[in-house]
């Protein structure tokens, strides 16, 4: 669905993309995580044909975004990081501009319109004016009006910047709904619970390069590498936990409070599904025993850690 | 060419401008300016033929006068608004961040500049119309064709569509309205007022040279500098024949032309480029 090689972009200040590669199938939802100036606005501007390469090639769809723009533009639908909107212009009166824009022909005109003031919600409110709207309404909006052509893929710059928690939610929930229907999502983000929640892959960016991909300097794929967080609480014997801990391959203790203990184990769920049995097997009672693969906020730490000390 | 027609910017442009409070009280004060100089031109005329000890006033003098005041009160009055209406229609999309969303729609660079470029000169255009009536006054005392009339309407409206696509220049190249406004108006009063001071200093050389005693005309190599005066088509039209006139208005419409033809396509580059801007 995307296809992006080897993108080179750099800006005065070092700043921008360096040999940036990224594969998009469609119908993922893909998180953009990066720290500032990473890249990721540049990445989305580039797919969004709003800022050309200086090296590189990216496809959108099978169209090339340098040579075929307006049939890129047609399947993508892009919202910016801090979106406008013309305050001066009624809801309806905006679906209806960017209708236009979109060339969208009657019958097929009115139903999107339709159709998108359903999906904001804004049925009550399609004669207001856009500035009477809270900062919520106008990013629904926002997303209604980048939806109005019926797009193939979704470029969201940090869509929920600035939102409150109710907007978020709002916004999280829809982008499920729109994964659902089969649109290809590429969504930055610096809020990582809300990515962590809705996303079927995170893509890390840091200096203008994909640093979640294979090839990857060693050091970041080392510490990359999946780890599972396994919390016990057991009722006794603590030497039969403590045996089977230190049976357990590159365990690490990361926390022990009266009969509770968190541990950290290397692999998936296969691993702490092992490390029960030695368990229960050792005679140890159990009556709580939660396994989850690290979150994505320890992700993103151990991938950034080097570089943020 | 239907495309440009039905231009969904167009009729965005002027929805927004028409919703705006100056919609009605520009107007209404270039109105009052226009009407104020015209009673102004009639006094003036009939008042200096009463001194003169005139008893009977030719109502030709009277037309002319009337419809030579208004047009080129007209001309200085739109000129100062010109830069207004087009020099910040592209800043204020940066400004509220809404260009990205115009550039990521299937509206070519073309059409927008056309929409940006039409809105700003029809606004313009409602001026110059609604004080249509005022210069049909000057056919009650006689002295005027129609003809005149169109010849400065024209003349006018290519020299603002001119300046109005200096004016989106200077949009396309700032992120401030005010800094691209200010530059347009730096544009104006550089093309008003230098060319004069350049036109001058060339014929007190032309003059001191002593080729004027030769009774024939401004060459037009003194007059060239005037030629990118925005003045200059109207004085050219309404001197012909006489000596020392302005005579060459082909050569400044050509000129308009050219400038606002240039200022479109750096424009449209720069609009093409501006992904960084965002």
């Amino acid at each position: 669905m995307i296809e992006a090689k080897n993108l080179r972009k750099i800006f005065r200040g070092n700043r921008g993309l360096r040999d940036f590669s990224l594969s998009i199938a469609p119908g993922e939802l893909v998180g953009l995580v990066g720290p500032n100036g990473a890249g990721k606005t540049t990445l989305i501007k580039i797919i969004s044909t709003l800022l050309p390469a200086d090296s590189g090639f990216t496809t959108v769809c099978g169209y090339s975004v340098s040579a075929e723009s307006q049939a890129v533009r047609a399947s993508t639908g892009y919202l910016a990081d801090f979106p406008g909107v013309y305050q001066d212009m009624r809801v309806e009166e905006f679906l209806q501009f960017f209708a236009d824009a979109f060339r969208l022909r009657e019958p097929q005109r009115s139903a999107s319109i339709q159709r998108a003031i359903e999906r904001s919600g804004l049925q009550d409110r399609q004669n207001d004016f856009v500035e009477h709207l809270s900062l919520g309404w106008k990013q629904r909006l926002l997303l209604a009006k980048t939806l109005l052509h019926e797009p193939k893929i979704l470029l969201l710059d940090e869509p929920a910047t600035g939102l409150d928690p109710l907007a978020r939610i709002a916004l999280r929930e829809q982008l499920k709904q729109l994964h659902a229907e089969g649109i290809t999502i590429l969504i930055s983000s610096h809020i990582l619970s809300d990515l962590e929640d809705i996303c079927t892959r995170i893509v890390f960016i840091a200096d203008g390069k994909n640093v979640s991909e294979p090839s990857t300097a060693s050091k970041t794929a080392q510490a990359a590498l999946p780890v599972i967080r396994c919390e016990i609480e057991f009722v006794a014997p603590l030497s039969a936990v403590d045996a089977a801990i230190s049976r357990a391959k590159g365990k690490s203790l990361s926390g022990k409070k009266g009969n509770q203990l968190i541990v950290e184990l290397p692999g998936g769920a296969e691993e702490a599904s092992a490390f029960l049995q030695d368990l229960l097997a050792s005679k140890v009672l159990v009556i709580h025993f939660d396994a989850r693969g690290p979150g994505l906020e320890e992700r993103y730490r151990r991938t950034f850690e080097e570089r943020l000390s | 060419m239907k495309r440009f027609i039905t231009n969904p910017m167009i009729r965005k442009e002027l929805r927004q401008r028409l919703r705006e409070r100056r919609a009605w009280l520009l107007p209404s004060l270039y109105l009052l300016v226009v009407a104020g100089t015209a009673s102004f031109a009639y006094y003036a005329t009939t008042s200096i033929a009463a001194t003169n000890g005139q008893l009977e006033i030719q109502g030709a003098d009277i037309g002319v006068a009337i419809f030579l005041t208004v047009i080129f009160t007209q001309i200085v009055v739109l000129l100062l608004m010109a830069p207004v209406f087009s020099a910040g229609s592209l800043t204020i999309e940066k400004e509220q961040r809404t260009l990205a969303g115009l550039l990521t729609s299937l509206l070519s660079v073309p059409q927008i500049w056309w929409g940006k470029f039409v809105a700003a000169l029809l606004y313009l255009l409602l001026l110059l119309s609604s004080a249509l009536p005022l210069l049909a006054l000057s056919f009650a005392f006689g002295g005027v064709e129609p003809v005149q009339l169109l010849k400065a309407t024209g003349s006018t409206v290519l020299v603002l569509a001119s300046l109005s696509a200096v004016g989106l220049w200077c949009s396309a190249l700032f992120r401030r309205s005010i800094h691209a406004t200010a530059t347009c108006y730096a544009i104006v009063l550089v093309l008003s007022v230098v060319t004069v001071v350049t036109f001058g200093i060339l014929s007190a050389h032309w003059e001191s040279s002593g080729a004027a005693a030769s009774g024939e005309g401004i060459p037009a190599y003194v007059q060239s500098p005037m030629f990118l005066n925005p003045l200059y088509p109207l004085l050219a039209l309404f001197s012909p024949g006489q000596g020392n006139s302005f005579s060459y208005p082909v050569c400044s419409w050509l000129l308009f032309i050219a400038i606002g033809c240039l200022a479109a396509a750096f424009t449209m580059r720069r609009l093409q480029r501006s992904g960084e801007q965002l």
